[in-house]
């Protein structure tokens, strides 16, 4: 394998991994709030990450640029998206879980 | 002494959403209280700046206080539709050290009798210390000393600012050419065609955006400045992006699943809309803290764990924001943690 091919397989590896850990946070975490953590970051890094394997094998290009380009606007929009959800739950009214209550996480 | 007339108008004014209101209210009231005792009309917009950074004649605030200041000297004589009114803006105690209702008073009072000012109008929401409220004790210490008091009415219609503002030509040219130069680097090419849409592109945005997206003028060399802090500030929010990424994905495998959520709220200690969305937008990419709710600067914060809520208060990506938009002497003002410190004792 060339430097460029392994550079690749371990950021999809890493993609991979925080995807997975976003999947498995969006179930086991007990609340709309939480569950907005797990689904927003843990997926950006992942999706991050798959991108720039993407942009890696690529190599140096115009279209690398266009795939880092792609990575800002999901930088700019994946908070925006997860503080919109998370803000309308807030005004609706639905308490954060805190644990303390005995209720199943 | 020339009589003092209730005619003469104090405002102080700060970043608020019912600034425009006050204006508004300030300067009709000025013109029926002329039309009543048949003095002149003048409004007198003070913003009292606690200059706490540096004693540099110009600082970020400093400047951010006059940009403000006129921006109220042009609503107020659009208010004012040619009527006879002197608006005048004036920023104060620059050198001066401001932290109770009293220290504003005075100011205030100072100023108002300097300029034989009788009637002092507040907007509702005056709150320049940031998280006391302010407004009661210094209506209070402003009646006392002798000028007449009135607040502005809220305005529940419209709480906030309009999306549409006024534009101006720079700002006009400066989206159009930032929407040309996108779309020719996403084209790849030069070629006559791509120029041509490019530029109908460009100038169908410019058009129908140039007074939503770009909400002050365009200052060329504070924008490129900004832009090379902004380069240091991206790699800085990897790593922490990184570095929180894996403590979360500890976490979430791990089986017990050691969480212990509490939402949060601190006033940021940042001043205008584009600072505050890109330490909302941070905050909500660093693990284990997402921003809820943002009013002004004052943030809500669903924190996941006590190690995010410590790094939150420990303020680190706060200054670096501050860093990015005002300099470096910004960033060294304490962190949420201290303020909060401060405030108990």
């Amino acid at each position: 394998m060339t430097p460029r091919e392994i550079a690749v397989v371990a950021l999809v590896a890493g993609g991979v991994f925080f995807a997975v850990v976003a999947a498995v946070g969006l179930i086991r975490l007990p609340d709309v709030y939480a569950r907005a953590h797990s689904a927003s970051k843990s997926e950006t890094l992942g999706a991050v990450l798959t991108l720039g394997a993407v942009a890696a094998s690529y190599g140096v290009g115009f279209n690398a640029l266009k795939v880092l380009l792609l990575l800002l606007f999901m930088f700019l929009t994946n908070p925006t998206a997860a503080h919109a959800i998370t803000r309308a739950a807030h005004e609706l009214g639905i308490e954060p879980w805190t644990g303390d209550e005995g209720d199943e996480p | 002494m020339v009589a003092v007339t209730e005619s003469r108008l104090l405002v102080p004014v700060d970043e608020s959403a019912s600034l425009r209101n006050t204006v508004a209210y300030a300067v009709e009231e000025a013109l029926d209280r002329a039309a009543e005792s048949g003095s002149p009309a003048a409004v007198h917009f003070v913003y009292p700046l606690a200059e706490r950074i540096s004693f540099r004649s110009s600082s970020p605030r400093a400047d951010a206080a006059r940009t403000l200041l006129d921006r109220v000297a042009s609503w107020a004589e659009e208010d004012a539709e040619g009527a006879a009114v002197t608006i005048e803006t004036a920023l104060v105690a620059t050198h001066e050290y401001l932290s109770t209702p009293n220290d504003y008073a005075d100011v205030l009072v100072r100023y108002a009798n300097e300029h034989e000012l009788g009637l002092a109008v507040f907007d509702p929401r005056y709150d320049p210390i940031g998280s006391t409220p302010l407004l009661p004790s210094l209506e209070a210490e402003v009646r006392r000393a002798g000028l007449a008091v009135e607040e502005a009415p809220r305005n529940v219609e419209s709480p906030s600012q309009p999306l549409v503002r006024r534009g101006t030509i720079t700002q006009f040219f400066a989206l159009f050419a930032a929407a040309f130069a996108f779309y020719l680097l996403l084209a790849g090419s030069v070629a006559p065609f791509e120029l041509a849409t490019g530029a109908i592109s460009a100038g169908i945005v410019a058009v129908a955006l140039w007074r939503v997206s770009l909400t002050s003028p365009v200052a060329p060399r504070d924008a490129i400045k900004r832009l090379a802090r902004f380069g240091l500030y991206v790699p800085f929010l990897l790593w922490e992006i990184v570095k929180a990424n894996v403590e979360i994905a500890y976490i979430v495998l791990h089986p017990d699943l050691p969480i212990d959520p509490e939402m949060v709220e601190f006033d940021a200690a940042v001043w205008s809309a584009l600072p505050v969305t890109t330490l909302a937008n941070s905050i909500t990419l660093t693990p284990g803290t997402l921003t809820v709710d943002v009013d002004r600067q004052h943030l809500i914060i669903h924190t996941l764990t006590g190690s995010a809520r410590e790094e939150l208060f420990a303020g680190t990506l706060e200054r670096a924001v501050r860093f990015v938009f005002y300099g470096r002497a910004a960033a060294r003002l304490p962190s949420p943690f201290e303020r909060r410190e401060e405030d108990d004792t």
